[in-house]
């Protein structure tokens, strides 16, 4: 009831101050904090609410968003709704980060080439059977009529990646705020994040095919590989740098780490950015070097990361609710949701098929698709290229797997938390 | 008042803390400042000197190196990403002063008067003197009015040293009258922001009102939130998001947010269940980076130029004539409990002044508002300097 009324005073005062002063789109960072500050605060009250519903705390602040962003109830405006999308950079970075810290290598040798089979039957078999699917229903999505079948098949393996790819922020997010330790999230876990790097890899290459095919092909194409080198290369070298450099400061003054910690985060996504490396792998690898090479004494960095990481979770979902185009899910749903079905069915298939081939014990790997449902910022990052490379069929294109996502990002939290209590993994990490 | 450097306003409330403040205030024992300060204090009392205790000294000037009129490695769209956060800071700054106000006994609330009038002293001498200066030196204003009154605002702040049990009685008077000046000054810079802000008197007056207001919805929501919260992370959820709200509301209404800080952490001292003391502990992690960042941005912010020259000059005349006229008053006044010398303890600036300048660039964002920040940057270096010269006794500060 306290909770409830002390909601009501903040919308109170945010309603108050938003009336009182309309500020124009185009104004300043003026409105960033008050953003920041609201949506953090009853957030974490509708987290609250979702988690004693047995859902996912994530979900909460992803349907906040949605219900107090831009396109419901407005108390997030559009321009707050960018500006939220700040930490962004940092989130991804610190998510990543803690999943660095949860993967044990020496744990994770026995089982890699298991699973590197297991993520090779699902990304290869879902990728196989939507390309076809996509190419034979090619008259039933939204997208313009391309003459050359040559170039129609590229697309659809494009639309086929862009359909199949998963989030490896959001699994890695669940795992986090259910505290979640055991068989499944360590399966998921390596899958996850093996199955985002090839897939990257893939898109790539892919891309440069369709350049070929619709004669977008440049001069400047040649540098792909030297360039996918440096994004993965320079990415794991410059993550375990700072993995390095912070596992020295753990060790040897270990004070403020929280503050530490995050400046270690905005570094890898600021600096990742601009060098235009892969946040999620640079993070991830400063993450295994300080759990793998200097493992921290004590809990001082276990506190960190549970004092630091839920304020920056709770605002990264929701910008991500509140930037949900729910308009474009209304013009497009219905191929989406179809779309939606046949990926949770190719998943669950694949991964089956999957299990039998990797030799993995069918429990909790029976399981294991539910942690691929999300999306997110890949995909949306991934489509975004697409739309900005080809005018005729991009944007259509990346209508459609906006409204894919925003499916997901609702239905993969909910699926993967229930497949962890079902796993009983739930709250293991305490 | 205390300089967030300075004594603690959350080490208090030994009365009325609840269990949850109890806790609280059992695991601020082992906080302790940041590990340089620890270095350079022990240094320098190796070597017999003071300890250095004034880190305007070093972070202003390294904004100011950093910055784009400087090196150039912050940069003017880095300062502009800044802007959020510096709200938040003032706000949490705010927090601090409103935190430490005592109004339980008739000594407290008679040296609230007396700190308060010592203010106005200050504010109404610096503000009559740079008027007059600018228009004897002929300079282009916009808006001279405010910029006077904005200097005499931060003129008017004052870092608090620590007094012990042990010291003498006035020195523990000056002590106390130099934590309380910032009150008065942080209430009338609600004002004057929402005067800068607004174009009518009824909007003034809205906007005043909202400052308050709003602040006062955000501390009873804090204090429903805080009091009956177990889990430390979501506590420190709660706190990061009300200061947030509280900087964030007033930066929206271009009003000031230490006003909002200050009736926000006004009302959680006087709130049941310790409420400041479990703020207090979660606001103290974010203190220290906090201020740097506060400094180092003004410093990065001061632009270098002839009318931030003439305008500092004036600032830190009147600001010496102010405090040192203001402390004769008060002793006059006060014989049996205030030093003849009060002036000279009133010198010392701390943060609180920049603050207010702060606040009023981010309210107006003009070249003048710009100039303001640099006079009262450069300001607040020479003010630090004059005070070491003037307090020749041994005098330790937090």
């Amino acid at each position: 009831m306290r909770r409830l009324i002390a909601l009501a005073l903040l919308v109170t005062a945010a309603v108050l101050v938003r009336r009182t002063m309309a500020l124009d789109a185009a104004a300043d960072l003026r409105d960033t904090a008050l953003a920041f500050g609201f949506a953090l605060i009853a957030a974490a009250l509708a987290g609250e609410i979702f988690e004693r519903m047995r859902l996912p705390r994530i979900s909460g602040y992803l349907v906040f968003g949605i219900a107090c962003g831009p396109y419901a109830g407005d108390l997030i405006s559009r321009s707050m709704a960018v500006d939220l999308q700040q930490v962004n950079g940092l989130a991804i970075a610190l998510i990543a980060f803690v999943a660095g810290l949860e993967m044990n290598l020496a744990r994770l040798r026995e089982t890699i080439g298991a699973i590197s089979r297991l993520g090779a039957a699902v990304l290869g078999g879902s990728l196989l059977l939507f390309s076809v699917l996509l190419l034979a229903g090619w008259s039933f999505l939204p997208l313009p009529e391309v003459p050359s079948l040559a170039e129609r098949a590229v697309i659809a393996v494009i639309l086929a990646l862009l359909v199949v790819s998963f989030s490896p922020t959001v699994s890695l997010a669940v795992i986090a705020e259910s505290r979640a330790r055991g068989p499944l999230t360590d399966l998921v876990l390596p899958l996850v994040i093996l199955a985002d790097l090839v897939l990257i890899v893939l898109f790539a290459l892919l891309l440069q095919a369709a350049r070929a095919v619709s004669g977008a092909a440049h001069e400047g194409d040649v540098g792909l590989v030297a360039l996918l080198s440096w994004e993965l290369l320079g990415s794991l070298a410059f993550g375990g740098l700072m993995g390095a450099a912070f596992a020295i400061y753990l060790r040897h003054v270990g004070r403020e780490v929280t503050l530490v910690l995050l400046g270690l985060c905005v570094v890898l996504a600021g600096v990742g950015q601009a060098l235009h490396f892969e946040i999620v792998l640079a993070s991830l690898t400063a993450g295994l070097v300080v759990e793998n090479i200097a493992p921290p004494e004590g809990d001082a960095l276990k506190h960190a990361v549970e004092r630091g990481a839920l304020p920056v979770l709770i605002v990264f979902f929701v910008a991500a609710g509140a930037s949900l185009q729910l308009d474009v899910l209304a013009e497009v749903g219905l191929v989406a949701l179809v779309l939606a079905i046949a990926r949770g069915g190719a998943l669950w298939a694949t991964s089956r098929a999957g299990l039998a081939w990797s030799g993995l014990p069918a429990e909790p790997g029976r399981l294991v698709w539910n942690g691929l449902v999300s999306q997110g910022g890949v995909t949306l990052g991934l489509a975004s290229l697409v739309a900005t490379e080809f005018a005729s069929w991009g944007p259509p294109a990346y209508t459609l797997v906006i409204a894919l996502t925003a499916l997901h990002v609702l239905a993969g939290p909910v699926m993967f938390r229930k497949a962890l209590a079902d796993a009983g993994e739930v709250g293991k990490d305490e | 008042m205390s300089d967030p450097y300075g004594s603690d306003p959350f080490r208090r409330s030994h009365r009325d803390r609840s269990e949850i403040g109890r806790d609280a205030l059992d695991e601020l024992a082992p906080l302790r400042p940041l590990g340089i300060w620890d270095v350079v204090g022990r240094t320098r009392a190796a070597l017999g000197l003071r300890p250095l205790t004034a880190p305007a000294l070093v972070f202003v000037p390294l904004g100011a190196l950093a910055g784009p009129y400087g090196a150039g490695i912050v940069s003017h769209d880095a300062l502009g990403s800044l802007y959020p956060v510096m709200s938040v800071a003032l706000a949490a700054l705010g927090i601090f002063v409103g935190a430490a106000l005592r109004l339980g006994t008739a000594d407290d609330r008679r040296l609230l008067a007396v700190g308060s009038l010592e203010a106005l002293i200050t504010i109404g001498v610096v503000a009559g003197v740079c008027l007059w200066l600018f228009r004897a030196w002929g300079l282009q204003l916009e808006g001279p009015w405010s910029i006077a009154l904005v200097l005499g605002l931060c003129a008017s702040a004052t870092s608090a040293g620590v007094a012990r049990p042990e010291d003498p009685l006035h020195h523990q008077t000056a002590m106390r009258i130099a934590d309380l000046d910032d009150v008065l000054p942080i209430a009338l810079g609600g004002i004057v922001l929402a005067m800068v802000t607004a174009d009518t008197t009824p909007m003034v007056a809205t906007l005043a009102a909202l400052n308050v207001g709003v602040a006062l919805l955000i501390a009873a929501a804090g204090w429903l939130l805080f009091g009956w919260t177990h889990d430390p992370d979501q506590r420190t959820v709660f706190v990061v998001g009300i200061v947030a709200l509280l900087g964030g509301s007033a930066a929206y209404l271009g009003v000031s947010p230490l006003l909002a800080g200050m009736v926000a952490g006004i009302v959680w001292r006087h709130a049941p269940g310790g409420v400041d003391a479990i703020i207090g502990l979660d606001l103290r992690r974010l203190q220290h980076p906090l201020v740097v960042l506060l400094l180092i941005f003004a410093g990065a912010s001061a632009q270098p130029n002839l009318l931030a020259v003439w305008i500092g000059s004036a600032y830190v005349l009147a600001r010496l004539s102010g405090k040192m006229l203001g402390g004769w008053v008060i002793s006059r006044a006060t014989p049996t409990i205030s030093p003849a010398d009060l002036g000279s303890y009133l010198l010392p600036p701390g943060v609180i002044g920049l603050g207010f300048a702060l606040s009023f660039h981010l309210v107006a964002f003009s070249p003048g508002s710009a100039s303001v920040l640099t006079a009262v940057a450069v300001g607040t270096l020479v003010s630090e300097v004059l005070a070491a010269l003037a307090l020749l006794g041994p005098r330790e500060e937090s």
